[in-house]
């Protein structure tokens, strides 16, 4: 490890209704790998964001190479030698891997761009990096991994002198985790600063030389990687925080009747040939890689994407579902893995969100009963003991947690009796998830059948009775809780891959 | 400045009406000012305001389709396709007066249904659907009227009868049926199904179809009623004009859209106010009048209604950008 080159210092950041940052601090050296941990929502990725500039600091100093900056935008960030490499790749699918990494600073030749040269140099970067990537490739052809790879070279190519992993290895098999290792090895022997964040306890055992531990958007502290143990970063982690017990067995009642028959369910490439049952009062876990075809899948069935062929059985009958219409009839409820785009309509208010799914029920003819509206929400905000200022409170001016149940109280409005979430904690902070869990746990216990999609191995196990694997659009397992362990799931996992 | 926009009653009427409502009024001093006081007067405002009802009810039709986050640059064209339909029925066809009304509203909502459904079933651009029925608004009334002007009766001839509906013995009775159907309006967008459903796709169609709405039946009524909309204000557009010639009609897209946003009306989508809209269309016509008053170039008008476009659109992108 070398010397000093990033300090943040007492970084506090508010949002509406969130305190996503309380005074947070971070070193990095040159020559170093530094994880950044905490569970979802202790406010990494904000912390992050204000680093290079997409958000901008309430309070706190931040010192690169010796100098008090603030960066305005990742452009600033980048030209700096701050650089970020996303979660979700931001790469545009029909243009050639060069093209992606040049984007924005072409080499031209005199008005032309000179795309002979960007090939050259998108070479050189492949070959700094010890792999190989034709750079005339069109990058919508190229697999998750790879497509990693290349963000990586665009990273390198803006001289990086920090460069910021966001969970590169989501997404990743076995075998593309170890040739992303091997990379950010050599990066750091070349003087890099590397921080590296990552929610897999047995990465960062492998790869960090640090740890700063985050929680609920606070400092936890900073740790050096080989002297601690996982139960040490684990602390640090959840500290106060005591989650529902993890499931050790199947607690759905013996003989429950099946609700929901998924049956060889094809819709584009990412779900082929897809079945699986869904009992009463049960929680099913959908778990694999991000882009494992679970949320197409979830998607399929609920008739917001169209179907190739398959049947879907409800309550022992055949269903044609076409259109979200359809399967919200037949009882069916989707919470999305990205509730502002898909789940809630953020200018409006709470009580107009929970009624959403279902205004014929609150409305006299064309009219909307108003009243009736707002008593079935203060209901629902007091069930699910929603913080919020009024039913007329406008749903952007809440937390993730508490848009999570808005969404979910929509779909208790509309008596749905299979309900579908979607990464139900992701972006939620600590002490609301818990809440979410005792949540589901509870609607199962009422008789609710739940499937749950979940990218987090620890979420898959602590709520699940049932578990189905999938990989590349097919399913790849079947478990159930008292016979699934962490590594029989990743096995199944990756299992098409390798 | 912030104490202000809290005060309870500020709130209940909107911060931004207040201040539309004191433009206006800023607006109507100046003028009187500048033209010596020959602009003041109940008589030149009710003759004035003959000229704006038609004005009224297209922007009124267009803040719904703006309220899906859509734009309908058909509006004026298919208006001017509504009133020489209908006149031509009158004065060619001898098709009885109220029945050559009745034409004017079936043609507008003609056009609404077949916007609608483009943009809603097909999943075609509104501005596309819209620069299309344009020009098939014109065209279709060239052909229909052998690309002749259509004169609508004067009051004392036969037919006459519909002028009533713009003034009645010194009685506005234009401005009473469009404060009325303003206000049937404003109860559609903020108390029914329709309208709860029209601003929510309109500030995020995907979440709608989501949670299992017909999102396509309620994106098309937004236009359906918006051709309603424009074909009462074919009618008033001659009752103040009296003559209509083919192939015109676009210069009123501006005026309503213009009038809309304004009011409050964001062209994102999601957010809509009818009051605003119709105070808006106040201002618009304020400006219009006022130019002549002062005898000032007719062409002046087009430049400011495009800057007050831009102005009140930037004005809408820039509070988004804070709130976010």
């Amino acid at each position: 490890m070398g010397e000093v080159i990033l300090t943040m210092k007492g970084i506090d950041k508010s949002f509406p209704g969130v305190h996503a940052l309380d005074h947070v601090d971070l070193e990095v050296r040159k020559g170093e790998v530094h994880a950044l941990m905490g569970e979802n929502g202790a406010g990494k990725s904000t912390l992050m964001k204000v680093l290079t500039g997409i958000y901008k600091k309430d309070s706190g100093t931040i010192t690169y190479e010796g100098k008090e900056v603030e960066f305005h935008n990742t452009r600033e960030a980048q030209d700096a030698g701050v650089v970020i490499v996303h979660q979700e790749l931001n790469m545009l699918g029909h243009l050639t891997v060069a093209q992606n990494i040049f984007i924005g600073r072409e080499f031209k030749k005199g008005i032309r761009i000179d795309d002979k040269k960007m090939n050259e140099e998108a070479r050189k970067l492949f070959d700094r990096m010890h792999i190989d990537i034709d750079p005339k490739e069109t990058m919508s052809n190229l697999t998750v991994g790879k497509q990693q790879m290349c963000e990586i070279a665009k990273a390198i190519s803006h001289e990086a002198k920090v460069i910021i992993f966001d969970e590169p290895s989501a997404a990743l098999t076995e075998a593309e985790i170890e040739e992303l290792f091997k990379i950010i090895r050599d990066l750091r022997d070349q003087g890099l600063g590397i921080i590296y964040i990552s929610h897999r306890m047995d990465e960062i055992k492998v790869i960090t030389d640090r740890v700063t531990v985050m929680r609920d958007g606070a400092y936890v502290g900073t740790l050096i990687t080989k002297d601690c143990t996982k139960d040490d970063i684990i602390n640090m982690m959840v500290g106060r925080v005591i989650y529902e017990d993890p499931k050790t067995k199947n607690m759905t009642p013996p003989g429950a009747p099946v609700v929901l028959k998924v049956d060889h369910l094809n819709a584009g490439k990412m779900v082929q040939d897809v079945s699986f049952e869904l009992h009463k009062g049960e929680v099913l876990g959908f778990s694999g890689l991000m882009g494992a075809g679970r949320t197409e899948t979830m998607r399929a069935l609920f008739g917001a994407d169209p179907i190739d062929s398959g049947d879907i059985y409800v309550n022992g009958e055949k269903v044609t579902i076409k259109s979200p219409q359809d399967a919200v009839k037949h009882g069916i409820g989707y919470l999305s893995e990205d509730r502002k785009r898909f789940g809630i309509v953020v200018q409006k208010s709470v009580a107009e969100n929970t009624t959403m799914a279902d205004l014929d029920e609150f409305s006299n003819g064309p009219f909307i009963n108003k009243k009736k509206e707002k008593e079935i929400a203060e209901k629902f905000v007091k069930e699910l003991d929603t913080k919020t200022p009024g039913v007329d409170q406008l749903v952007v001016n809440l937390s993730g947690g508490n848009q999570q149940k808005v969404v979910i109280a929509k779909w208790l409005t509309r008596n749905c009796d299979i309900l579908i979430f979607d990464e139900p904690t992701r972006g939620i902070d600590v002490g609301a998830k818990n809440e979410i869990y005792k949540l589901m746990n509870q609607l199962a216990a009422e008789g609710k059948a739940i499937i749950m999609v979940s990218s987090e191995m620890t979420e898959i196990l602590r709520m699940s009775d049932r578990i189905v694997v999938m990989c590349e659009g097919k399913k790849t397992g079947e478990l159930d809780i008292s016979e699934a362990t962490q590594e029989n799931i990743m096995n199944m996992a990756t299992r098409e891959i390798s | 400045m912030e104490s202000i926009k809290q005060n309870p009653l500020v709130k209940k009427v909107g911060f931004n009406r207040i201040v539309l409502c004191i433009v206006l009024i800023l607006m109507y001093a100046l003028f009187c000012a500048l033209t010596g006081g020959s602009f003041a007067g109940t008589r030149r405002i009710l003759s004035a305001l003959n000229y704006a009802y038609f004005l009224g009810f297209l922007s009124l039709a267009v803040t719904f389709v703006i309220a899906t986050g859509g734009i309908d640059f058909s509006i004026g064209p298919v208006m001017f396709c509504c009133a020489l339909m209908a006149g031509f029925s009158f004065t060619m066809y001898g098709v009885p007066m109220g029945g050559a009304l009745v034409i004017s509203l079936v043609v507008g909502i003609a056009f609404g249904i077949f916007n609608g459904y483009l943009v809603a079933y097909w999943d075609v651009p509104s501005f596309i659907t819209s620069m299309a029925s344009m020009n098939i608004a014109k065209g279709l009334a060239s052909v229909f009227t052998k690309t002749q002007s259509v004169s609508w009766p004067q009051s004392s001839q036969d037919g006459g009868w519909f002028r009533s509906l713009v003034t009645l013995d010194g009685i506005p009775m234009g401005l009473i049926i469009l404060l009325v159907i303003a206000v049937v309006c404003a109860v559609i967008l903020n108390k029914t199904k329709m309208g709860r459903y029209i601003l929510s796709l309109g500030s995020n169609k995907e979440a709608v179809r989501l949670s299992g709405v017909n999102v396509k039946k309620w994106e098309m009524s937004a236009y359906v009623l918006c051709g309603l909309l424009v074909g009462i204000a074919a009618i008033f557009f001659v009752g103040a004009y009296t003559t209509v010639q083919p192939g015109y009609g676009d210069q009123y897209n501006n005026e309503a859209i213009a009038g809309c946003v304004m009011g409050g009306t964001s062209m994102a989508g999601g957010l809509a106010s009818i009051s605003g809209t119709i105070i808006g269309v106040l201002i618009i016509s304020l400006l219009q009048e006022g130019i002549m008053a002062l005898g000032l170039d007719k062409n002046l008008q087009l430049i400011i209604t495009g800057v007050i476009v831009i102005v009140a659109v930037f004005a809408d992108v820039v509070a988004r950008r804070r709130k976010n």
